[in-house]
């Protein structure tokens, strides 16, 4: 109304709306409020939009066994709606007295890739684009100098000769500085050793993917691709269900196998029994042995101070 | 004065403007990234966890036709298969059991089949030592020889474990040596790796197949 108020109070004897004025004034605002819808118009195309639900939703550690009864309904329905699965949503707690390691035989990796496209089955990564947790980078023999490595190869056959191949995923660090910086505590260490992600708290900031020295951390830049025959509906609230756009993932030691006794999918597939897995708190596991009694190339960039759960080893 | 004259004209270009944009905004001119190109799903034979290979014993397991094994079927029972070999020592592998292939070992001595095979009883094993072995034990068969390798199947450093690592909660399966070695040619063959990671950039990926094409010398 300011632009049909006149400027000049001596201009404008009649001091009232006119003709002219009113239809300049709306044809104005009708323009301005046409430019201002359409400009929103993303806004309106979000897919992703949270429901009331989920917005509200308390973190993961101040929910009670009721509220965490319900948020596990919610994401059970919320999957089947958008998949057509009805999928098995737990929250597995750690169990008592259990801590993880997993070992890696560097004398037997293969390079094959098996172990990368059984864990994007396993934990519903995206397709399109592609979210893989585990990057098998090969390597010269004689070094460990990363900066030689490469993860594009595509020979008509693996193992080549004067090559070695060394699978790199979350080293679930006894010391992680993706849990120091985050700025919001979406991401943290459980007790059996598993550095955790609550989809549902994380903000996208992306910070924890930076502070990574294992590049191990991904982010949905879109909403993940997973075709609904390929979705995997074992799921778990902290692993494998459905990521959203904006959120940070990574490997969590298959928490939905690892929690319920189960070994990982990665270990499962491997065709060369390169990996190996279990709780090192019993000095009769398999990884308890092999951290005992094999050369174990202590851990990845030991130097920078993670003291990682992952360890890579020799044969001999 | 004139300044009130050219209101009318100030407005009617913003109008403008502001009809435009919306026009942009509508037809979506920008901001939008090119859509991606497609990535193929993997083969689904690339997930499966089975073993390449199965053993006697999860033959006897699976309750399957253990026919080929009947060697008395052809064989004399009361005297050993004659085993014949070329000019250069090698072991003539005959017709019927052409599809064993002779490879266990690069110095090529070890080419008698009654290396592992009892050869008074071919139903069973026997190494170097004189037991007798049980086709579905050949794991003690190949420690005979094998003695680190056995030891860190044993405690569980090589070879395959599936299934469960906690125990109380299920079984764990843990594979035998011929479930991934065949005991004839036990070197393990090279495979084709599954495909890399997809950039999102296709020119990316055109570059690199065009790499891969031509021979590298890295």
């Amino acid at each position: 109304m300011s632009l049909s108020a006149p400027h000049d109070p001596q201009a404008a004897p009649d001091a009232g709306t006119t003709r002219r004025s009113f239809l300049r004034t709306s044809a104005v605002l009708a323009t301005g409020l046409a430019a201002v819808a359409a400009s929103l118009k993303p806004l309106f195309e979000m897919e992703d939009i949270p429901s009331a639900e989920q917005f509200m939703q308390k973190y993961y550690k101040e929910l009670t066994p009721a509220d965490m009864a319900k948020v596990l309904q919610r994401i059970e329905r919320e999957v089947e709606k958008q998949y057509g699965v009805r999928p098995h949503v737990r929250d597995l707690k750690p169990l008592d007295g259990v801590e993880f390691a997993y070992a890696l035989n560097l004398s037997r990796c293969i390079g094959c890739r098996k172990c990368v496209h059984a864990c994007v089955a396993e934990n519903n990564q995206s397709r399109n684009p592609e979210i893989q947790y585990i990057r098998v980078l090969k390597l010269p023999h004689g070094t460990f100098d990363l900066e030689k490595s490469d993860h594009n190869y595509a020979p008509d056959q693996v193992p080549e000769k004067g090559f070695f191949t060394m699978p790199v995923q979350c080293q679930q660090c006894h010391n992680p500085p993706c849990v120091k910086v985050c700025p919001v505590h979406a991401t943290w260490q459980e007790t059996d050793g598993i550095t955790v992600i609550d989809y549902d708290w994380c903000i996208g900031c992306r910070y924890c993917e930076a502070a990574c020295p294992y590049w191990a951390r991904r982010f949905n830049f879109t909403k993940p691709s997973i075709p609904a025959d390929r979705l995997n509906p074992e799921m778990a609230y902290l692993g494998n269900r459905p990521r959203k756009k904006g959120v940070m993932e990574k490997c969590h030691f298959c928490i939905q196998r690892t929690r319920a006794g189960r070994y990982p999918a990665c270990l499962e597939v491997c065709p060369t029994g390169s990996r190996k897995f279990g709780n090192v708190l019993d000095p009769n596991s398999e990884i308890s042995q092999i951290l005992r009694t094999k050369r174990v190339f202590m851990q990845l960039k030991e130097d920078v101070g993670t003291n990682p759960r992952f360890y890579y080893y020799f044969d001999v | 004065m004139h300044a009130n004259n050219r209101t009318p004209l100030v407005l009617t270009l913003l109008a403008v403007v502001f009809v435009g944009l919306a026009a942009a905004f509508y037809s979506d001119s920008w901001g939008y990234p090119p859509p991606r190109a497609a990535i193929p799903l993997v083969d689904k034979a690339l997930l499966d966890t089975a073993t390449v290979r199965r053993s006697y014993a999860d033959l006897i397991r699976a309750k399957e036709d253990l026919s080929d094994f009947d060697c008395y079927g052809c064989h004399d029972k009361k005297q050993p298969p004659p085993l014949r070999y070329d000019e250069n020592q090698k072991l003539i592998v005959p017709p019927e059991h052409s599809d064993v292939v002779m490879g266990h070992g690069s110095h090529g001595r070890n080419n008698n089949c009654f290396n592992c095979h009892n050869e008074n009883n071919l139903t069973t094993l026997q190494p170097r030592d004189g037991r007798e072995l049980k086709l579905e034990n050949s794991t003690q068969l190949c420690g005979s020889c094998h003695g680190p390798t056995y030891r860190d199947w044993d405690s569980g450093a090589h070879g395959r474990t599936n299934g469960y690592w906690n125990t109380k909660l299920g079984p764990a399966l843990k594979k035998d040596c011929v479930n991934c070695h065949n005991p004839h040619s036990p070197r393990f063959p090279g495979r084709k790796p599954a495909p890399g990671p997809h950039t999102l950039h296709p020119s990316d990926t055109a570059d690199r197949a065009a790499e891969a094409e031509s021979p590298s010398t890295h």
